[in-house]
């Protein structure tokens, strides 16, 4: 009995989530410029996207500053997990932890007074992409830690054994077991980095417009079915790149807490 | 620690140490000086050194004290956070409770359902519900039909701070759900199977056994939808009303509406300490859980 | 056990450096590409940092094929949020349109570059009530490009049904009109204008810094805050067309824009909208250099060809916005010269004011009342 309660509070709950993604994509086919009633059937605003310059160079940029962040992330991830599973660095956990854990207007404002204050950066695709990084290192961190902290001491130990030297152990030894942890974090960064709007409204200079920040003017401003569209095919990316990572690194989505 | 050991040691931690070091510690840095500093006459920040003297005060402070008003703005994110943070955790708890119990070929594709509204960008999430709770839509026409017919005038659901949690609570969901979902699948059956050989009813079972076991997954998710809320401002924005200020919106406001750097600093200040208060009480509870169960 | 880890790493290692190589390739062949594209962009483009939907996509095609370049334009929705884009250290604008306070600040930050008026031969289109304003005497700096009132916008039918009259701000701050239309209204989400439209209707100018008027201002605003629907700065135009408000707080531009969706949808209402008879906020939009621009000369021909009579009324016929230039006036749809509320006469025209930039210590008293009101 207990079963059936739980299936159909489970079921409202599974509704609510996915009640409004339905009518965000269902609406990008409505044939009328307002969001309000159901009209007929088009593909005209996914025309209206394509031919959209502006749209077109938010996301090249999304894509630009998502690659190059999510890959130095993903290396400097990768070392400090290393550091903090081998050598317990207390302060080195604190520092890569924080930034995940402070909300994320405490982190755009910091960098926006630092970029201008003490750089004297103009504000542009370097800014953003750094701003990125910052917050992109601790997940990576805390993946490839998990990851190796589920692993068997003793390989390392028999490599050592055997004679090899610590770049070798890395090489051949630890890189390829921690890999699928390295490729799950990598696509993580990347998954919010190409997500992000809050650090990148405040770090963002003239000129970057990166897709959620297009996404925020067209909320504001002009709410016609273009911004459906926009967002089922940026749902449908985004779907691919997350059951990519679930299929490589499974216990990363479990290991979350 | 042998030398060589201690060389390894900086060389895979120092660089992420010293990138964090100067994109992370120095600009948090910056802006505990900044909430001291006049504002700039046109915007920005005032000359740090006038005249070989340090160009610093107390005004901001003094300012944020003189009137409660920004104390309740704090108060009101405060309560946004904790009510978002409630409900989450009740539609969360059947939902991972369900997957965990449930059977373990369809964990994966439940779990993944979860995920995937996690795929669109949350300013979506925000604007599917603009359309939803808007007074043209069906939903707000059978409620309003609903209270029209229990004699109620009708309300509307968009802009309102109803508006605002739903959307809060939405965008946060699959925080609580995962990991609650992570530590409910650790729990062994086996323990639950001698409550019940014991003689201990369904409710029983639940209260004394599975609660107190989930309760660090509950704390975690806790953590993870707490804090972000409160710094959110996008959501009261786009969906609140005339009243739905939050300490993000304030924030955000100083740095691009009135161009008073150093009272968003000061705010944003304020706000990291209620932050690390939080997570300091959380992290004491969740010590006394664990001595308990 | 050695040989087990070489032999398979082996192959994945190979895999492993393939796909990085390929990687690496790929990542650079684009970022060349990007740097690429962007010095050629550099030879002949012209960078306008412009408000959304201000400049007719025709107008902008026929000025690149004039003069052989391509115009690069950014958008912002709030003079305050350039504003703040540009303390943050945004560089590399040729020409920018500020509202007339944002232009008080840019010059006293000589942000701006002088214009050169030998290069602007249409100059003397303008209409001279529109120049030699306070904030840029003699017009140094800045050229006027379209302006806009800040009015009200009504259902006109649900208005002559209610009983309300539209000619005055007491339609939106006296509760005796505002029960009517309870949850019916919006007004702007902007410190200054509403706070501007408050001081007008208690009879103030709108440039008084006097904190016991604003106090004034903000109890009437609190008094008819229960009634409103929401502070809305943009949604409201597609809220009026829609029938969900009646009655909305906002710019004279939009409001035309409402009229014309309305009645394009075949609404069995129409919109209709007028300056209040306490006075309006008059937001005069001009063209300005900024010093960092790396194009002048381009920027200067875009401002000539823009204070053409024909080019000028386009936007103008597209938005409905007012336009400082005489010689448009021939090219504008009657129905547009003729409003009043778009082209106010000459004894209307005494009661606009123009919004002044405000010193810090009072951008942060009103900055208070602002979250005093929206709190309460």
């Amino acid at each position: 009995m207990r079963k059936r309660w739980l299936w159909t509070a489970s079921a409202l709950v599974y509704a609510f989530l996915y009640l409004p993604l339905v009518i965000v994509v269902a609406y990008s086919f409505n044939d009328s410029r307002l969001n309000a009633e159901w009209v007929g059937f088009t593909l005209h605003w996914y025309r209206v996207l394509l031919d959209d310059e502006q749209m077109l160079r938010a996301a090249v940029n999304s894509l630009l500053i998502a690659c190059t962040a999510s890959g130095v992330a993903t290396v400097l991830g990768t070392m400090a997990g290393i550091a903090l599973h081998r050598y317990k660095m207390k302060f080195l956990l604190f520092l890569v932890l924080t930034p995940v854990a402070m909300p994320e207007i405490l982190l755009g404002v910091s960098l926006l007074l630092f970029f201008i204050q003490v750089l004297n950066l103009t504000l542009g695709l370097f800014s953003v992409m750094i701003a990125h990084i910052t917050f992109c290192i601790g997940f990576v961190a805390i993946v490839v830690r998990v990851r190796l902290a589920g692993m068997d001491e003793s390989i390392f130990e028999a490599a050592r054994d055997l004679g090899a030297t610590p770049w070798q152990t890395f090489r051949l030894v630890t890189l390829p077991l921690i890999m699928p942890g390295v490729i799950a974090g990598a696509l993580m960064a990347f998954t919010l980095s190409i997500d992000d709007f809050v650090i990148t409204f405040f770090t963002a200079g003239v000129g970057v417009a990166t897709l959620p920040l297009q996404i925020y003017s067209m909320i504001k401003i002009a709410v016609t079915p273009e911004v459906n569209a926009v967002s089922t095919l940026l749902m449908l990316v985004t779907l691919g790149l997350i059951v990519a990572a679930s299929r490589i690194a499974p216990e990363v989505l479990k290991g979350k807490a | 620690m042998s030398k060589r050991d201690r060389l390894l040691k900086w060389l895979t931690g120092g660089p992420p140490f010293l990138f964090l070091l100067v994109f992370f510690v120095a600009p948090s840095l910056i802006v505990i000086v900044a909430s001291f500093r006049f504002p700039g006459e046109y915007g920005g920040l005032a000359p740090l050194i006038v005249d070989g003297k340090a160009n610093l005060t107390l005004e901001t402070y003094r300012f944020f004290f003189s009137d409660f008003i920004y104390a309740r703005v704090f108060i009101k994110s405060f309560g946004m956070a904790l009510a978002t943070t409630l409900i989450c955790l009740g539609l969360a708890y059947p939902v991972a409770l369900l997957i965990a119990r449930g059977n373990k070929k369809f964990r994966d594709l439940l779990v993944l359902l979860v995920v995937l509204p996690f795929a669109s960008n949350f300013l979506i999430r925000t604007y599917a519900w603009m359309i939803i709770l808007g007074p043209q839509s069906a939903f707000s026409r059978a409620i309003n039909g609903v209270l029209g017919w229990c004699g109620f005038a009708p309300v509307t659901l968009l802009f309102s701070s109803f508006a605002v949690l739903v959307g809060m609570v939405y965008v946060h969901l699959p925080f609580m759900l995962l990991p609650l979902y992570a530590n409910l699948e650790k729990h062994d059956p086996a323990l639950l199977d001698a409550a019940q050989d014991l003689g201990a009813s369904a409710w029983q079972r639940f209260w004394r056994v599975t609660w107190p076991l989930s309760l660090p997954g509950v704390y975690s998710g806790a953590a993870l939808v707490f804090i972000p809320v409160l710094g959110m401002f996008a959501i009261p924005e786009i969906l609140g009303g005339t009243g739905d200020i939050l300490i993000g919106n304030l924030i955000k406001d100083q740095f691009l509406g009135t161009r008073d750097w150093p009272f968003g600093s000061t705010l944003s200040i304020l706000l990291t300490l209620v932050v690390l208060a939080c997570a300091g009480l959380a992290a004491w509870f969740s010590r006394q859980g664990v001595r308990h169960a | 056990m050695n040989g087990f880890f070489t032999a398979k790493d082996a192959k994945e290692k190979q895999k492993f450096r393939v796909s990085l190589a390929n990687l690496c390739v790929l990542c650079g062949k684009s970022l060349l590409i990007f740097w690429f594209s962007q010095i050629a962009f550099a030879a002949d483009v012209l960078h306008l940092y412009n408000w959304n939907n201000y400049i007719s996509a025709q107008t902008v095609a026929r000025f690149e094929a004039e003069c052989h370049c391509t115009v690069v334009q950014d958008y912002y929705s709030d003079n305050e949020e350039m504003l703040a884009k540009l303390a943050a250290g945004a560089s590399g604008y040729d020409i920018l349109v500020p509202t007339g306070n944002a232009v008080d600040a840019l010059i006293r930050q000589g942000a701006l570059r002088p214009i050169d008026k030998r290069q602007l031969p249409n100059f003397k289109n303008l209409n001279p009530a529109y120049l030699n304003t306070a904030f840029d005497p003699g017009n140094r700096y800045s050229v006027p490009y379209a302006y806009t009132l800040t009015l009200i916008g009504y259902n006109v039918e649900k208005m002559r049904a209610l009983g309300v009259p539209t000619d005055t701000w007491a339609a939106i701050f006296e509760p005796k009109y505002l029960a009517k239309m309870k949850g019916r209204v919006t007004v702007l989400d902007s410190q200054r204008e509403l706070m501007a439209a408050a001081m007008k209707y208690l009879g103030y100018s709108a440039n008084d810094t006097d904190e016991a008027k604003w106090r004034q201002a903000r109890d009437l605003i609190i008094r008819a805050k229960p009634y409103w629907a929401a502070f809305n700065a943009s949604s409201y135009i597609k809220e009026l067309t829609v029938g969900n408000i009646w009655l909305a707080h906002g710019y004279s531009s939009d409001m035309f824009q409402a009229a014309q969706d309305a009645k394009r949808a075949g609404r069995p209402f129409t919109i209709g909208y007028s300056a209040p008879k306490e006075g309006a906020i008059l937001a005069l939009d001009s063209m300005v250099l900024h010093k960092s621009g790396p194009r002048p000369d381009l920027a200067h021909r875009f401002i000539n060809f823009m204070l053409d009579g024909k080019n000028s009324a386009e936007l103008t016929n597209l938005i409905g916005s007012g336009n400082p230039n005489l010689a448009a006036m021939p090219y504008i749809r009657p129905e547009i010269a003729g409003n009043a509320a778009i082209f106010p006469g000459r004894e209307q025209l005494a009661r606009l004011e123009m919004l002044k930039d405000i010193d810090r210590n009072h951008r942060r008293v009103l900055s208070r009342m602002w979250t005093e009101i929206k709190l309460h």
